[in-house]
């Protein structure tokens, strides 16, 4: 075997195939080659070309989160010859990692686990050709695979034209969150439906607990209710949420709000039944939709409440109905101290700084919390 | 839209590979086929749940929170609830009422003015933790006939940590080490547990010790069965029959018990974890039968599944399958093999929910949520073309009985040859911290030589006599050659038993 590779093809190399030319103690060049399982059944790397009879040292590192990889180099055209075989060993599948007696199999790495990596050195075919690599864990050989081109002048039809490679790999699309991600934001199709105003999301939101209901009203508002304490938490003018994160279900995330949050209670519990002082133990019931919007029931210390919250005509504020119909005491609501919003009522008095509302009166009373302008 | 494409390719490449392949003759003879539901433009089907309403039409809900409706005979699908947080199971009460479980919540969503949309939610009960931890996914609920809802509550990830505002009562000691990193963990309440919940809302803490329980199902006789997915302190994933107060086997969980509020339950030794737990009925050879179980759906009075009556079909996430579960009851529990069903044949990966429709059709939904799985719902219903199967695999004093669907060629049946017996076990143990979780060891490893085999008049069973069986193995066997009169040969060739106890001498 004689190298026959200018400076030039093997810094090709080295930049677009990731590989690298080693020099070993006696003389004799390696190439090198390092491809990564990853998750969604790939391979980091769909295909890489070496020169005829090149000594390669190839490295297979599970980087995937929870599933088993092998792979198989194969002979031309036989990855589905040596699929089939890998899925009749069945019983014999695990101890023989996978990977069948074939003459079709030229060199493989047996089953790694996530986090583990191995190494082979072999020797690559004189015989140019496309040499397919394939993991043959069950279930995987349909679409986890790439190739391995054994050419003379290291050149590989475009990767877009490149009938061998599976079609969905034949792009560098680089991450599909983070196109899901754009899709949120610029196509409203994540539903078979339109969302129109209002509308809600049960999510994992930051400055709630995680137990909440999100929702989008008309007039560019919205609001986190939280059904554990019961409460208005936070509300937020501009658009709604990306919950691109949250629905992916892998990895500890939050719905994130996609507007300016102009108002946080800041109060536990701000509506008190009887005295001012106490704080009362909450329920969550229920919510009940009414032209669209959510009506919360819960109760408080045992009184039930109802609750419903429109937008404000301007957009910048919201209003909150309350029904609390058979409170035997003084019902109680408690202001936010620190000038974000301004409130509004339309029954009770104020008295030492706090809404109080005879029995009657908390039948049926709005609090309107308009965004300061200041 | 490039992922809708992914799967399509994927269910080509599946069909293309499995029809050319030598022993399952699947294709024009097969038993059962698959087809694919279309689900409308814009819905992620990723299938949390399913259920039949009264005339037959599908319900559904999905992981970005929709419940949908589908009539099989218009094709048409229509919008029942939306909103929801990760809902991974429902169940139907009546035609406008349905009870779904979802992250904070079990919840029953009502359509109180029969204009076919849900307008009331209400919480059924909230009375169990949440950490924020990504992995407390939340399973179920099946009913009893009392009207008890039963879920299952997933521990939380290693991989994850846990959010400052969790809900419920916060006991670090339910984790391994400090920062929860070394195996599955349960820090709020009830987290590795089945919960039993009352019409009332009242919740009992049923059993505990699972891992990742993601499938609930009961038989018709009131047995409630879980399954349990392979990783840490489940060596390779169980069908698990739950009675109540009973431990399975992960430590985790082991803190929402009053005895061990203050302990460390990770400390004990082995072999005090090993004699509180409750073996499982059933093991799911990994790497050979399933690596990621979901529910179990009973067979009963079913038309179209009728040589597997009373038995269970299980999802499988990793792999395109449907598998087959019979049990029996030896020495007061059950135990007994699993089999594959339905392998490829244009099925997807990601079998997570299950249910028969009113004409006992199977219809399956899958999910992936960023593991092994897909979107979609699919069909399985008989073709008409009788199963040559195993009917069904049972422990005898000496051996293994063997029923078959239809009578079999003695030749084939009566030579030892065409069998191929495996014994071994799994051991229970803690995962050695350096070890991938996706790790799992057949131990003790041989093979079980045939001493006879006699076959039954009928020619519908074989006895296979062993030298000895030794309970704590997981018995494979492989069949080949096998055909029925007409020469076809089995669907389905290896089998799997658990043998946790021999029949009493």
């Amino acid at each position: 075997m004689v190298l026959k590779y200018s400076t030039a093809l093997i810094l090709f190399f080295a930049l677009l195939m990731h590989s690298a030319l080693l020099a070993q103690g006696d003389g004799k060049k390696i190439t090198s080659i390092e491809i990564k399982a990853i998750p969604g059944l790939q391979f980091d790397k769909v295909r890489f070309s070496v020169a005829p009879g090149a000594e390669v040292m190839l490295t297979v590192t599970n980087s995937d989160e929870d599933m088993p990889h092998n792979m198989l180099i194969t002979m031309p055209n036989s990855r589905e010859v040596v699929v089939n075989a890998a899925q009749q060993l069945a019983e014999k599948g695990p101890e023989m990692n996978f990977i069948p007696n074939s003459p079709s199999v030229l060199w493989s790495i047996p089953v790694i686990y996530s986090g583990e990596s191995k190494t082979i050195q072999f020797k690559a075919p004189e015989e140019p050709g496309i040499y397919p690599y394939v993991c043959t864990y069950p279930g995987h050989g349909f679409i986890m695979y790439g190739y391995m081109y054994v050419t003379e002048n290291g050149i590989m039809p475009a990767l877009e034209n490149d009938e061998n490679i599976p079609p969905l790999r034949r792009t560098e699309n680089k991450n599909l969150q983070d196109s899901e991600s754009a899709a949120m934001h610029h196509h409203p199709k994540l539903h078979p439906y339109e969302n129109v105003p209002p509308y809600l999301y049960r999510v994992f939101i930051e400055g709630s607990s995680l137990a909440s209901i999100a929702v989008h009203l008309p007039n560019q508002l919205s609001y986190a209710w939280d059904a554990e304490l019961c409460q208005l938490q936070f509300a937020w003018q501009g658009e709604f949420l990306d919950n691109t994160d949250l629905w992916h279900g892998h990895k500890n995330a939050y719905a994130k709000v996609l507007g300016e949050i102009f108002y946080r209670e800041k109060i536990e519990l701000p509506i008190r039944i009887g005295s001012r002082e106490n704080i009362p133990s909450p329920e969550f019931l229920r919510y009940k939709l009414i032209d669209g919007y959510p009506e919360f029931h819960y109760l408080l210390s045992g009184v039930e409440v109802h609750e419903i919250i429109h937008p404000n005509k301007e957009g910048s504020g919201l209003i909150r109905t309350i029904r609390i119909s058979d409170a035997k005491e003084p019902v109680w609501f408690l202001f936010n101290a620190d000038g974000q919003v301004e409130y509004a009522f339309s029954k009770g008095e104020i008295e030492e700084g706090a809404l109080k509302l005879s029995p009657d009166e908390a039948k049926e009373f709005t609090i309107t919390v308009t965004k300061s302008e200041q | 839209m490039t992922k809708v494409k992914h799967i399509l390719f994927v269910l080509l490449m599946g069909f293309g590979l499995v029809s050319g392949c030598k022993p399952k003759p699947k294709g024009a003879g097969a038993s059962y086929q698959v087809a694919t539901i279309p689900v409308p433009d814009g819905l992620l089907a990723e299938t949390g749940g399913l259920d039949f309403l009264s005339d037959g039409r599908l319900i559904a809900c999905f992981t970005r929170g929709e419940v949908m409706v589908y009539d099989p005979k218009t094709k048409e699908w229509s919008l029942f609830a939306k909103g929801l947080h990760e809902p991974l199971g429902l169940v139907v009460i009546n035609d406008s009422e349905i009870v779904v479980l979802q992250r904070p919540e079990l919840t029953r969503i009502t359509d109180t003015d029969k204009d076919g949309k849900a307008d009331v939610y209400e919480k059924i009960t909230d009375d169990f933790g949440i950490s924020g931890n990504y992995h407390e996914f939340n399973y179920g609920p099946v009913r009893d006939s009392e009207g008890n809802f039963y879920i299952a509550l997933n521990t939380a990830s290693s991989g994850g940590g846990i959010r400052d505002n969790v809900r419920g009562e916060l006991r670090l000691n339910g984790r391994d080490g400090e920062d929860g990193k070394r195996q599955m963990y349960s820090v709020v309440p009830y987290r590795g547990w089945v919960l039993k919940i009352q019409p009332d809302g009242k919740v009992i803490p049923f059993a505990s010790g699972f891992r990742s329980p993601n499938g609930l199902g009961f038989d018709d006789s009131g047995n409630l069965f879980v399954t349990d997915n392979q990783s840490d302190w489940v060596e390779t994933s169980t069908l698990y029959h739950v009675k109540k107060d009973r431990f399975f086997g992960h430590p985790a969980s082991l803190v929402w018990q009053e005895e061990w509020k203050d302990a460390d339950p990770f400390s004990l030794p082995i072999s005090t974890l090993d004699s509180l737990r409750t073996k499982a009925s059933v093991l799911f050879p990994h790497g050979i039968i399933a690596n990621s179980p979901t529910q179990p759906l009973f067979i009963k009075n079913n038309e179209q599944f009728k040589d597997f009556e009373g038995q269970f079909l299980i999802g499988e996430m990793n792999r395109d399958r449907i598998f087959r579960v019979m049990l029996e009851e030896v020495s007061g529990e059950f135990q007994g093999a699993c089999i594959p069903f339905v392998d490829g044949q244009g099925l997807s990966v990601g079998n997570n929910r299950l249910a028969f429709g009113p004409d006992g059709s199977l219809w399956v939904g899958q999910i992936e949520h960023g593991w092994r799985g897909d979107q979609g719902i699919q069909k399985i219903s008989s073709t008409g073309n009788p199963p040559m199967d195993i009917a069904k695999m049972s422990l005898t004093k000496n051996g293994f009985e063997l029923t078959f669907t239809q009578a079999v060629n003695p030749e084939g049946a009566l030579a030892i040859k065409n069998y191929q017996l495996r014994r071994y076990y799994y051991a229970y143990q803690k995962k050695p911290f350096d070890e991938p979780v996706d790790k799992s060891t057949q131990r003790d490893l041989q093979f079980v030589a045939i001493k006879d085999i006699t076959i039954s008049a009928d020619h519908m069973r074989v006895e296979l006599v062993l030298e000895a069986l030794k309970p704590g193995y997981v018995y494979e066997l492989k069949l080949d050659s096998i055909f029925n009169q007409a020469g076809k040969p089995l669907d389905n060739q290896l089998i799997a038993y658990t043998l946790n106890n021999l029949l009493p001498s």
